[in-house]
């Protein structure tokens, strides 16, 4: 997978969870170089502001996700 | 519509109790606050888990919340949580120059009291959506609707593509969007900060 492909996977806010529940990493962010990795935190920037701007309640796919852990 | 820190702490007493509506209404505003606190972290850190992590902390810690004064509490708490978070990871990366390491540790940090985008983006954005190519679109929806619950390859098999092609029609989404909204004489980044290009 090359770095475009691994950048947007990074975007997602779905992160696995460990046995404890703890929130895994995003194997893609290994595979990421540090200048990459900031490209990427660019793009998640403009990304969830996207998807709070189209929300009806403003919020983005991270803050859904949150809530649908809270609300298990 | 909370738009200050008086009307964020304010939320304190209900999310305190679980009301999660409260809660709703309070990540919309702290969410962008707590993430652009994390750039300096993107390098060496993944800031998504990281501020998922904080945020979920608040959620538990709430109750035990006392307003200080100073304003903004909770957004201040989830700041400092997930610093401490990204501070804990980079002292265990044996991968980082001990400089490197050092100067993320000591650098101070910053919310960001800018104010969210205008409301009336809204309708520009959906517009904007509505106009994307088929496979963009789907790609995009498909991210939107799930909201981090399943991993892309799940979504991907849902719409009978390959996880490549997939990733690359959401990245294609976005681009186009901005492409759109650029158009329409939207002023980008949307108060996001950029620490790179894209």
């Amino acid at each position: 997978m090359d770095d475009e492909a691994l950048i947007e996977q990074l975007l997602s806010a779905h992160r696995e969870r460990d046995a404890h529940g703890a929130i895994q990493w995003a194997p893609a962010f290994y595979d990421l170089s540090p200048e990459a990795r900031e490209t990427a935190f660019a793009a998640l920037l403009l990304q969830r502001a996207l998807e709070a701007g189209r929300d009806n309640e403003g919020l983005s796919t991270t803050a859904r996700a949150i809530l649908g852990r809270i609300a298990g | 519509m909370p738009a200050s820190a008086a009307d964020r702490d304010a939320l304190l007493p209900a999310i305190a109790a679980g009301d999660m509506r409260a809660f709703a209404v309070w990540l919309r505003d702290a969410e962008p606050r707590v993430r652009s606190s994390l750039a300096r972290f993107a390098r060496a850190v993944d800031t998504e888990a990281v501020l998922q992590e904080a945020l979920l902390r608040i959620w538990q810690v709430a109750g035990r919340v006392q307003l200080d004064g100073r304003g903004d509490t909770l957004v201040r708490l989830a700041v400092q949580i997930a610093h401490n978070l990204a501070i804990d990871h980079v002292r265990r990366d044996r991968r980082l120059a001990p400089t490197e390491r050092a100067q993320l540790e000591s650098m101070p940090f910053e919310i960001d009291d800018s104010p969210p985008p205008d409301p009336l983006l809204r309708a520009l954005i959906v517009d904007c959506i509505e106009k994307l190519p088929k496979q963009p679109s789907a790609a995009l929806h498909a991210r939107l609707e799930n909201a981090g619950f399943d991993p892309d390859e799940t979504l991907a098999n849902r719409l009978g593509m390959q996880l490549n092609t997939f990733l690359k029609n959401f990245g294609r989404a976005r681009s186009l969007l901005l492409d759109c909204l650029r158009g329409r004489g939207v002023s980008l980044p949307l108060n996001a900060r950029q620490p790179g290009g894209l």
